[in-house]
């Protein structure tokens, strides 16, 4: 199967002296045919560097980025236009995507001047009207108006009315419904699954919020650290967690409904247990998340565990592949990890919580 | 069991210079003691408004037009916290009532340590130097926080650790309220959960009431022991978390619970229109313009907030027409039903 989107090794480095690695090896796929990626993960985990370099803003450190099988970083302009047609992006913020000074229909008129979308003043008229109500908003409502004077849920609705009228091949949205009220929130997330299924656009959906990856569907990326920590199909993913870490993310979304309360409670804050030493804590060729891990053992802290798979990919589908040595004891950068280094009761004990 | 504070008729407005715009209407609430309770809404829906309304800490343009809300002190005495005079409700502030804001990570001061910012407080309620150090590790070790921190900045800490120096800032008097505007917004979901727990067990130790004000209904479904739900300046619903959450009354209500994106497959039904804003709230009840079963009387007459059901209140003409003698052809059950199905 060939992909729209290939993500290899991708690796971002900020800074001279001290070195912050936001991004460390990644690499994922988003399917040739039209679907939803999740890519999870708390503040920090790099998933909006990620987004950045897909979308150009940002150069990575090393790594590639393949759409449709050709080199983001390496095309004449020509291609660099289309790709930047075919890939659209809605940011976190509706209050900063807009120009304050313009119209709400100035956002609609770039578009269609850049890419010559209309043939003449009332055809474009026709596109804009007809983009908006696919959205859920009445063009008497917004157009005219400026920014300010609509709701943060009208202007992200007004972002997704723009995605409409440019039929991108994909979307990538970096958080687009923190900052809306929750009563819009579900509306946002159905017009981007109508999307997906009378357009065939597929979107990357950035978020912290695994409840509403759980809602989308396709497949889940949970980051931590910048590391790939589980990647797999989203049934997987939160129906049967591997990696502690997307365990205790999954323990901690609070359910909407006082029937699934939380039975017992987590363990003190992560915070102030740290179990490793500090030349353990500073080097990188272990798991990060060792200092948190209620199942750690020796082989955590001496080699970087690896995703479940060969080429480095996820499973996908009903299956889900996790970067830990409690599920896949065999595989590791190097080759296979020294058997003393592994604990065998504590693998055992885990599994069976699984 | 007796109420700890009363609030009655509690009514806010934003003056202008030639007019003046009214934000909450008339809003009435009971907190008990012990009690965690949820005040729900969209942003604009007036919950933060009626926060500071109750502790009299509104900021000008906005100003309180009427209302009283009575605090119920230890010995038995009434306090109208809306009446009081700055220097008296100073000496209530922390020791009987205390307040996390919204944002409580941003509230320290980034040149004192959080051993001067948590002493200060219970030096100014009189307390010596050794006594209130003794108060400020036990409150810290109630928020599961090392003594250590004491000598941090705030800057050297966490968002989590922070949020838990203020929360054990507002703990340290041992209130009777705690009034906590959205305190696990910026965080995330584990640390939420971690910070969730500790406002429980203070609940349990110290039995004091908690007013957890939060956007999500998850969090609310969580902890909460009762749900106020607000819409547009107006308490529409107010409950046991239960009965709120199975059988919602008010049609925000139901659709907000219906809104909430629970499982894949399964596309949930967004509530049509907008929330309005204090510029331009419609006549009679708010919510009619996207109310699914709209009556004509909705459209001019603001329902009252009446007893439904058991210890269960909402502000809708639905129900009052029916406990009034079942003239309206339909009834609260089929109503309620309706919307999710």
């Amino acid at each position: 199967m060939s992909e729209l989107l290939l993500v290899r090794g991708l690796t971002k480095i900020f800074g001279t002296w001290s070195r912050t690695h936001a991004v460390d090896d990644v690499s994922f796929a988003i399917p040739e045919t039209p679907s939803i990626v999740n890519l999870v993960g708390e503040s920090g985990s790099g998933k909006s560097t990620i987004s950045r370099i897909i979308l150009g803003l940002e150069k990575p450190t090393s790594g590639t980025i393949l759409y449709k099988g050709a080199d983001v970083f390496r095309q004449d302009q020509a291609w660099t236009q289309r790709f930047h047609r075919e890939v659209q992006v809605v940011f976190q913020d509706p209050y900063s995507a807009f120009n304050p000074i313009y119209k709400v229909e100035h956002v609609f008129n770039v578009p269609i001047r850049r890419f010559a979308l209309a043939a003449n003043r009332d055809e474009k008229w026709a596109m804009i009207s007809e983009s908006l109500r696919a959205v859920d908003l009445r063009p008497e409502e917004v157009l005219g108006k400026y920014p300010h004077q609509l709701s943060g849920g009208q202007r992200q609705r007004v972002m997704l009315a723009r995605l409409h009228l440019i039929r991108p091949r994909l979307i990538i949205a970096d958080e687009p419904i923190s900052m809306i009220d929750a009563s819009m929130q579900a509306s946002f997330l159905n017009i981007l699954l109508d999307f997906r299924d009378r357009f065939g656009i597929s979107t990357l959906f950035i978020t912290h919020d695994l409840s509403t990856a759980r809602y989308l569907g396709g497949d889940i990326i949970v980051l931590y650290k910048g590391r790939i920590a589980e990647y797999g199909g989203t049934a997987a993913v939160t129906g049967r967690p591997q990696h502690p870490y997307a365990r205790l993310l999954m323990q901690s979304i609070p359910v909407a409904d006082p029937r699934r309360r939380w039975q017992q409670s987590l363990p003190a804050a992560p915070e102030v247990t740290t179990t490793g030493t500090s030349e353990q804590m500073e080097q990188r060729d272990r798991c990060l998340f060792a200092e948190r891990c209620g199942y750690v053992m020796p082989a955590c802290w001496k080699s970087r565990p690896q995703l479940g798979r060969p080429d480095g990919r996820g499973a996908g589908g009903d299956a889900s592949a996790a970067a830990c040595y409690l599920v896949n004891p065999c595989i590791d950068s190097g080759g296979i990890v020294a058997e003393a280094d592994l604990n065998l009761d504590v693998i055992a004990s885990y599994r069976e919580a699984l | 069991m007796e109420p700890l504070l009363r609030v009655r008729d509690v009514s806010t407005a934003l003056i202008g210079r030639k007019s003046a715009i009214q934000v909450l209407t008339s809003v009435d609430l009971d907190i008990y003691p012990g009690e965690i309770i949820g005040l729900v809404g969209e942003s604009g829906s007036g919950k933060s408004t009626l926060a500071s309304a109750i502790l009299n800490l509104l900021q000008p343009p906005q100003v309180l037009q009427s209302g009283s809300a009575c605090l119920t002190l230890p010995n038995g005495e009434e306090k109208d916290l809306l009446a009081l005079s700055e220097r008296e409700l100073r000496r209530l502030r922390w020791q009987h009532i205390a307040y996390i804001p919204q944002g409580s990570m941003n509230v320290l001061n980034p040149v004192l340590t959080v051993r001067r910012q948590m002493t200060d407080m219970l030096l100014q309620h009189g307390l010596r130097e050794a006594e209130a150090l003794e108060k400020a590790r036990a409150a810290l070790q109630l928020v599961n926080l090392a003594p250590a921190v004491l000598e941090r900045y705030p800057h050297e800490l966490s968002g989590g650790m922070l949020q838990r120096v203020v929360i054990a800032t507002a703990v340290t008097m041992a209130p009777a309220i705690i009034v906590a505007d959205e305190p696990t917004t910026a965080l995330d979901v584990v640390t939420q959960r971690l910070i969730l727990q500790e406002l429980m067990s203070i609940r349990d130790t110290l039995n004091t009431a908690i007013v957890l004000i939060s956007h999500d209904m998850g969090v609310m479904a969580q902890v909460a022991d009762r749900l106020a739900v607000m819409y547009a300046g107006r308490l529409v619903e107010l409950g046991p978390i239960h009965g709120v959450f199975e059988e919602a009354m008010h049609p925000y209500t139901q659709g907000l619970i219906a809104s909430i994106p629970q499982h894949h497959s399964e596309r949930v039904k967004a509530l049509a229109g907008e929330a309005p804003t204090p510029w331009n709230y419609p006549g009679g009840c708010r919510f009619h313009p996207r109310c699914p079963f709209v009556m004509e009387r909705c459209a001019h007459e603001l329902p009252a907030l009446e007893m439904h059901g058991p210890r269960h209140w909402a502000a809708c003409h639905l129900y009052e027409s029916v406990s009034a003698g079942g003239e309206a052809a339909l009834t609260p059950a089929s109503a309620g039903r309706g919307a999710h199905e």
